[in-house]
């Protein structure tokens, strides 16, 4: 059946050689993704026409901004500068001490969570933990764990330590996942037992993964440290609320400095380390950037050389 | 150095059983293992330091934090508690942060476009104008949500509009890295051919560069709408509107039951999302 039909459809125009306008494919009718385009404006439409704002507070914002910007930026307040340096450290200390800790405590349970090591029993609780820990958003964990324990930069700590265990432990599992079978197998037939294959078949493989997915984690946390300071744990965000609460807008212009800063430089740092664990050389990801751009142009060119030598 | 290593005594048992002479290596033929273990030693005592400079810094106490969480045995009683009651006054908070993050996505992604236009080297010829757009978009995406919300919520005042707008600026910074990014991967045989029949720039991207890149904009729309209602739920602790206003109020007022309550609707909302998300992602593809 499906033999003929292609002749039989060559076949039936050929009396007129020349297809006709009237013969274009008909245009497929895209019903459901009309339907769909139609829901969507419809629900955007509805969000705006029903929320509760007071759009005229738009036409007095743009000098609003130009004024609180100059406030802020003409010039920044640097005298201040060694006590946001301070804050700052204790931002990074938090990240770096919480981070730390989340890595600590997923680390043994991605391993229990990993296929192929563990029974599904053990499995699927520790991914179902993963997964509510990673819905939850880091303020409201802070927010739960202050109301119980109070505000220390500790506590912002451990809310970050308690945000990481859901991402870390599942990037921890699906890394071991991806290990090649091979490795675990002749660690199996060597006779080794179920910890002896964790550790020289699983870990040895999964080890720059690994410990690249804990930087990348820090680089988070740094930023979700800044973020606990807004609600009162303490470090640069703190600084940077109490400074807007009382309206020392010179303060907050130099403090939002620092922040864009601080976080640029730690995540080239970080992506140094990175970079030297999975490749094995040292290089600022900003290097890796332009080294690569230069790499596609100079591939670019060449393909170009190759088609004007062609002709 | 290790490879010449592994080399030379991998020859010197291949030949050891039949030469059997003077010059091969014993009984310890094995390769020599490459000595990295005072790097690894350099790189444990450096995360040592800076872990014991963190924990002072922080000023690690379990003590305080046991004794602490035995006083609040109260607060977590109530936690684990939720007043269902509570629901019907939670109504309008979920959905002003529903419709917050709705309208941040939708202004942020419509502005995004022509930006990531402007920010791709595949669709800007102009070096001067793409370097200043970046850096811009760079600043723009390195300050968290949350500060955004705090700065607008005493620029314009409390509720859900300075949330929108936060919800923007921040959108503004991931949708114009990711679209352009896209920009940069595309084939541009389609462009080279409009610009070659005289086009404009202008109109060769939009002819040729934009729909190649629509797919990749629409699933990062869901992406950003996903992101937002995550971030909608929490920047009204700072006063942004939505659920997170709640929150602060419960919060003050010690009415644990409460907060537990919000933030289990919290759980379901980003649950149902990210389902909602990765259907529409699957059709997209498909």
């Amino acid at each position: 059946m499906t033999a003929v039909s292609p002749s039989t459809t060559t076949r039936t125009p050929s009396p007129t050689r020349h297809p006709g306008p009237s013969e274009r494919p008909v245009k497929p009718s895209r019903l459901s993704s009309k339907l769909i385009w139609l829901l969507v404006t419809l629900v955007v439409v509805a969000a705006f026409w029903s929320v509760d704002i007071s759009w005229d507070a738009l036409l007095t914002l743009p000098q609003k901004l130009v004024h609180y910007l100059g406030l802020m930026f003409l010039p920044p307040a640097w005298s201040k500068l060694p006590d946001a340096l301070g804050a700052t450290m204790l931002s990074v200390a938090m990240a770096w001490f919480g981070t730390l800790i989340g890595i600590v405590i997923s680390f043994p349970l991605s391993l229990l969570a990993t296929r192929g090591l563990m029974p599904a029993v053990v499995r699927w609780p520790l991914r179902g933990l993963f997964a509510v820990l990673r819905a939850v958003p880091e303020v409201v964990i802070a927010v739960l764990m202050l109301s119980v324990t109070g505000l220390t930069a500790f506590t912002g700590a451990l809310a970050i330590a308690i945000g990481s265990i859901g991402t870390l432990g599942k990037w921890g599992y699906e890394s071991f996942e991806a290990v090649e079978r091979g490795a675990i197998e002749a660690t199996t037939a060597a006779g080794a037992s179920r910890t002896q294959v964790m550790r020289w078949g699983v870990w040895t493989n999964a080890k720059p993964d690994v410990l690249a997915f804990w930087l990348y984690r820090f680089e988070i946390s740094v930023r979700a440290s800044a973020i606990l300071g807004l609600i009162g744990a303490g470090g640069i965000g703190k600084m940077l609320v109490d400074n807007i609460q009382f309206r020392v807008w010179d303060v907050v212009g130099m403090l939002m400095i620092v922040v864009v800063v601080v976080t640029m430089i730690i995540d080239q740092l970080s992506g140094m380390v990175r970079h030297r664990i999975i490749e094995g050389r040292w290089e600022l990801p900003v290097v890796t950037a332009l080294r690569r751009r230069s790499a596609r142009r100079a591939r670019e060119e060449s393909i170009e050389l190759k088609a004007a030598s062609h002709d | 150095m290790s490879v010449a290593g592994l080399g030379a005594s991998r020859a010197g048992t291949l030949r050891r059983p039949s030469a059997g002479g003077p010059g091969t290596a014993g009984g310890s033929a094995r390769p020599t293992k490459p000595r990295t273990g005072w790097k690894s030693l350099v790189a444990l005592l450096v995360v040592a330091g800076i872990t014991v400079w963190s924990a002072i810094a922080v000023g690690v106490d379990f003590g305080a934090l046991i004794e602490n969480a035995n006083n609040a045995s109260n607060t977590l009683i109530q936690l684990v508690q939720p007043d269902y009651s509570f629901f019907p006054q939670t109504v309008p908070a979920l959905v002003e942060t529903v419709q917050m993050a709705i309208i941040g996505t939708a202004v942020s992604v419509i502005i995004a476009l022509p930006i990531s236009f402007w920010a791709s080297r595949a669709t800007n010829p102009n070096s001067v104008a793409l370097g200043i757009v970046r850096f811009v978009m760079n600043v723009v995406r390195s300050v968290p949500d949350l500060l955004y919300a705090s700065l607008f919520v005493t620029v314009i005042g409390t509720g859900a509009l300075s949330g929108v707008f936060a919800l923007v600026l921040f959108n503004l910074g991931i949708m114009v890295k990711l679209i352009s990014e896209a920009l940069d991967g595309l084939d541009r045989g389609g462009q080279e051919a409009s610009l070659a029949t005289g086009a404009t720039w202008f109109k060769a991207n939009r002819q040729a560069m934009l729909p190649e890149v629509a797919p990749t904009y629409i699933s990062q729309t869901i992406y950003v709408l996903e992101l937002n209602i995550r971030a909608s739920t929490v920047i009204g602790l700072v006063g942004a509107g939505g659920l997170g206003m709640l929150i602060d109020k419960v919060r003050t007022f010690y009415q644990y039951h409460y907060l537990s309550l919000i933030i289990f609707e919290i759980l379901v909302i980003i649950v149902l999302l990210e389902l909602l998300s990765s259907f529409a992602r699957k059709r997209l593809i498909k």
